[in-house]
């Protein structure tokens, strides 16, 4: 057993012992999972020893990332190891005790003041917001005049209105009132890195997710018999569930082959867009699919199927939508001009 | 390891593909500036140049994975998936040879006798030998245990073959196709069995080559009739009998290649030329959304080369790409048309109306040959345990 596969199986454990709940303003996450995963060490995974974490590979975050993902974890652990860690260590920026959670957004309409040595002070409002008002930390990409800032300061203290995404997943708006944060310039290509990063997250996500999403699904049409024999065995049935496993597998080609690119410490955000676009337009695909095998019983909250599919249904929108990664795709093809995209393609992942 | 995993491991890198990327794509663009072939879409069914085929040749860029010893080049699948990927892209002319180098060779190669690879190989290795796939009839096409076409041996120990296979492309053109017939009478107790294939020199008398035109008035099919032909009794391919499990063989090359979701690419690099000219928001989003298909797929199947190169066959793999890479190809015809405000011509003045014409006339096809996509996800589907 290799030590990513060790990592997993501590990680299905935890999930095993924390059961799923409909997530609600009372109880919009899951803080015990969050300890347990603290006391394994687990939300360190990736970021040095020397720099507070447990160490380990980002294969190894990603592995987390993509098991809690599968398993609907109300944890917001990709933020902070995918996303948020690695950024503020480019940046030399300080990261926060990996025991809280920190979370990311991206900010381009808060401005931020010059305000002695490493330090601004931030102006402005963002809004969806991942975990705002659990996370004890925010690490914030902010536009402006003087160029793009990264900055990183407690949520105490800061306004916080909340919110919650489609699937009750907690999201809310910041506002920032002349506050102070460490924080650091990034040049445009570091701040464009910092976004696709983040996009990339939530395509990890959403790999494992539509994949567990499958497997449910696999599953249930095996059980449930309808005319005499399993919903398996119907032809029409087997067509569905071989058009969701084709893009659950494209997906999971083009987020793994992005993942290596960021491992080798390519330039990623072509690669990210690719990840994100074609996740989100499969999650269309499998999540339809999907409650159209599972029947009126995957409609209902009693029945697990949601907390997947109305994720993956936020998660598609989050750390930019299908539409603007569509863009910066089609224009990063092309920027070149138009009359080599092949090569521009094969130079992506 | 077996063919019937669904998902593959990531393909490694390799310095050697992208090396040999780079000496075809520069030979691609030498040819192309000096007029030998204008780029058009779906080129591995409908670009017919014997002269190119033979400069492929030469160059070492058929047969490549081939024991030297039968005229190959020893080379890994992941570097003949880089060349056949760019030669795919550049809408070059690669039909004659297409065939051969990607299946009836290897197929020689696992089951041929030694005197056939000798034969045969190195002049497909050339660019000089090019064959037909003989397994659709005129009443069977996804039901392919069901042919007729029958082979029986006669006093001198030649084989007999009297029947009709179709949607040959281009038995026009070509030496040699791989037969599939029956060779005992049909058991309904087990359909697979009783059906071989023959190595069939295409100018042996008694048979007859038909043309069959597709929807633009291309003729690359055909139908070819066997009236009584007497094959020699040594070119029986592989064991007798053992028809059905070769052919599976065969179909994993026929369906985990490049060219299962790069046949409209020429229409999509037309596509992204015009957004760059006109900057336009929906065309950019639109180059974006089909990139981002076209990127996964490649993925995809460079995970089948990879596959390939570690000796297995695999096959349900193989098929999903075929299903999610043949629908992507349609789809690129669609995505375009709703972003541009160009009619469909073959007659436009605009290279993209051009495109989209081909591209659309050619579109039925796709879904289709190779077996089709319902076809597909019924192996898919037993791959996923549902059968």
């Amino acid at each position: 057993m290799s030590d990513q596969d060790l990592v997993v199986e501590t990680v299905r454990d935890l999930l095993g012992a924390h059961e799923l709940f409909v997530l609600t303003p009372e109880r919009p996450w899951d803080e015990g999972l969050w300890k347990a995963l603290v006391d394994t060490g687990l939300t360190g995974v990736g970021i040095a020893e020397e720099d507070g974490g447990s160490g380990g590979e980002l294969a190894d975050a990603v592995a987390i990332v993509r098991t809690l993902a599968a398993g609907a974890a109300a944890v917001p652990l990709a933020e902070q190891l995918l996303v948020a860690a690695p950024a503020l260590l480019a940046a030399g920026l300080p990261v926060p005790p990996v025991e809280q959670p920190v979370t990311v957004a991206v900010a381009p309409a808060v401005t931020a003041e010059p305000d002695g040595d490493g330090r601004f002070r931030l102006t402005g409002t963002v809004p969806a917001v991942p975990s705002a008002d659990v996370a004890t930390s925010v690490v914030v990409l902010v536009g402006g005049a003087g160029g793009p800032v990264l900055a990183v300061l407690d949520t105490a203290g800061l306004a916080v209105t909340s919110s919650a995404n489609l699937a009750g997943e907690p999201r809310g708006t910041l506002t920032f009132d002349a506050t102070p944060a460490a924080g650091a310039r990034l040049s445009a290509e570091q701040a464009e890195s910092f976004r696709a990063r983040y996009a990339l997250a939530r395509s990890v996500q959403i790999a494992a997710a539509l994949e567990q999403v499958l497997s449910w699904t696999v599953q249930y049409a095996g059980e449930r018999q309808q005319f005499g024999r399993p919903l398996a065995k119907f032809q029409a049935i087997q067509m569905e569930l071989a058009e969701m496993a084709g893009e659950v597998t494209a997906v999971t080609a083009i987020v793994d082959a992005a993942v290596q690119a960021l491992d080798r410490g390519e330039d990623v955000v072509l690669a990210a867009a690719a990840a994100k676009v074609r996740a989100g337009a499969a999650v269309e695909v499998v999540a339809r699919l999907a409650h159209q095998v599972h029947g009126a019983i995957g409609f209902t909250q009693e029945y697990r199927l949601h907390h997947l599919t109305r994720r993956c249904w936020s998660w598609r929108d989050e750390a930019g939508t299908e539409l603007e990664w569509s863009r910066v795709l089609g224009a990063g093809l092309v920027a070149g001009g138009g009359d080599d995209l092949w090569t521009a393609l094969t130079r992506v992942v | 390891m077996s063919g019937d995993s669904l998902t593959l491991a990531p393909a490694p890198r390799s310095a050697a593909a992208e090396a040999v990327r780079l000496e075809v794509r520069e030979f691609l663009a030498a040819e192309q500036a000096a007029g030998t072939f204008v780029p058009h879409v779906d080129t591995w069914l409908s670009g017919v140049d014997p002269a190119f085929s033979r400069k492929l040749g030469e160059r070492g860029w058929l047969g490549m994975t081939w024991p030297k010893e039968y005229g190959g080049h020893e080379r890994t699948a992941m570097e003949r998936y880089a060349v056949t990927e760019e030669l795919l892209a550049a809408g070059a002319p690669v039909a004659a040879h297409w065939i051969a180098d990607r299946q009836s060779g290897p197929n020689l190669l696992r089951y041929g006798t030694e005197a056939q690879r000798r034969e045969i190989l190195p002049r497909i290795a050339a660019g000089e030998c090019f064959f037909v796939i003989g397994m659709s009839e005129p009443d069977s096409g996804s039901d392919l245990a069901s042919i007729r076409t029958k082979a029986s041996r006669d006093a001198n120990g030649d084989w007999v073959v009297s029947g009709a296979k179709v949607w040959t492309s281009n038995a026009h053109h070509s030496h040699y196709g791989i037969v599939l017939v029956r060779t005992s009478p049909a058991d309904p107790a087990n359909r697979h069995a009783g059906l071989s294939q023959l190595l069939i020199d295409l100018s042996l008398p008694g048979i007859s080559i038909n043309p069959i035109r597709i929807l633009d008035g291309g003729h690359h099919f055909n139908e070819v009739v066997f009236d009584d032909v007497v094959v020699p009794g040594d070119m029986l391919l592989g064991e007798e009998g053992a028809g059905w499990h070769q052919v599976t063989a065969e179909l994993a090359f026929e369906r985990s290649g490049p060219e299962r979701f790069l046949s409209t690419y020429p229409l999509l690099a037309e596509f992204g030329r015009r957004a760059a000219s006109t900057g336009d928001a929906a065309q950019l989003a639109a180059l974006g959304r089909l990139s981002a298909r076209l990127l996964a797929l490649r993925q995809l199947s460079l995970r089948i080369a990879a596959a390939l190169d570690r000796g297995e066959l695999p096959n349900i793999a193989a098929a999903l790409v075929k299903d999610v890479g043949t629908t992507f190809e349609a789809d690129v015809v669609d995505e375009v048309r709703r972003v541009v405000d160009v009619p469909a011509s073959m007659d436009s003045p605009d290279p993209l109306g051009r495109a989209l014409a081909e591209a659309q006339l050619h579109a039925p096809g796709y879904t289709l040959r190779g077996g089709t996509n319902e076809i597909l996800r019924g192996i898919v589907a037993r791959g996923l345990g549902l059968r």
